[in-house]
């Protein structure tokens, strides 16, 4: 599993009995103006990160899941630059990093599924970068079920709000009393649902775990 | 269709861009042409005043804060208001085939600046605007952001990043009387061109699957929709995205 070194992806690593690989953290500080430039100057650094990673021995399984730090949601036009590049801009370049890392490293014949955070369409005022990073991954994941399924990799993504979710939705109410969603149960299953035999012909698929919020 | 607008649109000194900018002139608007190539530039805003409307040229990088807000202040103290705002500009490298495992990251940076930081700082430079004239915004994504592509993956990720910002930001400006969409073309552009040359089997593709079997017109194909989104005729479209595309992308 490649993913960030965040609670809730250690605790799903436990669960689903994944080795995690941890993707490099956020180099930008929110409140440093200069640190976007800075950060896209250390972007080969990712470079370096990806071909350790694809060096590797080829592997059937490969989960990736690209989490930035948490944030409270905000106002797009109420965010500086650099909190704006922590949110947005960085994940985005982690997310190609990871993925690309991940098909390089998976086996012929092998799965590899995202695991993003998205908030649901109801629910997404302050989360812009992170809408926009999750309707991302979902353009890379079926960008890389294009190129990696003639030789047999199955690419698919699950999208959670675990950390996005608003404490009171607006309605109508999430159709599962369950809603967000726990990591280790509804994310696990979804996660575990697509890495298994029973999806061998589902690739560039995305699965909303969240309980009947989103319905496309 | 409705009253005379002031518009400024980005990235309009060609192709799509450059469609609109007419389609909006051709209805008497004045239009702003923001872009980095000034020589083009002002020759689309020529072809604004041609067609009717009132043509401006304002040199602007997308992705460079001072020349949004100098370009965004620049309409301001001529015009008097802004009405409708158009996010054309992309970066030069969206055409450019790249393999996923392949790409420096570095390279990912262009784009980014261009599509993503660009459309941050636009939206922050025109908001204050657009909440007093209860204006409209409309972002030119593609469908290869639906579809993800195997030879283009940072654009098709790039545009579908475009469209989940826009979404949440209809609901962040819907209480402000503010709308915002996206509009995904596929016309014969000079960008275009260059993706077919660098991908001889790409017209085929493209074209095969397109049940009007043709490239739209940047001006009297896709420049209507996009003048449409920026009217009061949609004052109740918010936080969607319309396929320009002669019915080519499947997801309906």
């Amino acid at each position: 599993m490649i993913a960030s070194q965040v609670d809730e992806l250690v605790q799903l690593a436990d669960a689903l009995h994944a080795e995690l690989v941890v993707v490099p953290g956020c180099p930008v500080a929110i409140d440093d103006p200069g640190g976007v430039g800075a950060a896209w100057a250390d972007a080969s650094a990712f470079d370096v990160w990806r071909a350790e990673i694809a060096g590797g021995d080829p592997v059937s399984t490969v989960i990736v899941a690209v989490w930035p730090d948490a944030h409270a949601s905000a106002p797009l036009t109420g965010m500086s630059a650099a909190e704006f590049a922590r949110r947005s801009e960085w994940p985005f370049a982690a997310w190609y990093a990871a993925l690309g890392a991940a098909a390089a490293r998976c086996a012929d014949g092998g799965v590899i599924v995202a695991l993003a955070e998205r908030p649901s369409p109801l629910d997404c005022a302050g989360w812009a970068p992170e809408s926009g990073c999750g309707d991302a991954v979902e353009a890379m994941v079926r960008s890389l079920a294009r190129s990696e399924g003639p030789r047999g990799v199955r690419v698919n993504a699950v999208t959670t709000p675990v950390r996005l979710a608003p404490h009171r939705p607006i309605p109508p109410p999430p159709s599962l009393p369950s809603f967000p969603g726990r990591i280790d149960v509804e994310v696990a299953d979804a996660v575990a649902m697509l890495i298994g035999s029973g999806t061998s012909g589902v690739t560039g698929t995305v699965v909303h775990a969240d309980c009947g919020r989103s319905w496309r | 269709m409705t009253e005379s607008r002031v518009v400024l649109i980005n990235g309009a000194s060609g192709g799509v861009g450059r469609g609109i900018a007419q389609a909006c002139g051709a209805a008497g608007w004045t239009v702003w042409i923001a872009a980095r190539r000034s020589v083009e530039g002002t020759q689309v805003a020529a072809e604004v005043t041609a067609r009717g409307g009132s043509g401006h040229f304002v040199e602007c990088d997308a992705a460079v804060a001072a020349d949004v807000d100098r370009a965004v202040a620049t309409v301001i103290a001529t015009s008097g208001r802004l009405d409708g705002v158009v996010l054309n500009a992309t970066s030069g490298l969206s055409p450019k085939p790249v393999v996923f495992t392949d790409v420096p990251i570095a390279d990912l940076q262009d784009h980014v600046a261009v599509s993503l930081r660009g459309l941050h700082l636009l939206a922050c430079a025109v908001h204050p605007h657009l909440r007093t004239s209860a204006g409209s915004m409309v972002v030119l994504t593609s469908e290869a952001g639906f579809e993800g592509k195997a030879k283009l993956s940072v654009y098709a990720a790039i545009k579908a990043a475009q469209r989940g910002i826009v979404r949440s930001l209809a609901r962040e400006w819907g209480p402000e009387g503010i709308r915002i969409n996206c509009v995904a073309p596929l016309a014969g552009t000079p960008a275009m061109d260059s993706a077919f040359e660098m991908d001889p089997e790409m017209a085929a593709r493209v074209l095969g699957r397109n049940p009007l079997g043709r490239l739209g017109d940047p001006e009297t194909d896709v420049g209507p929709i996009i003048r449409f989104l920026l009217s009061d005729d949609a004052r109740y479209l918010t936080g969607n995205t319309l396929m320009a595309d002669g019915g080519s992308c499947p997801i309906t």
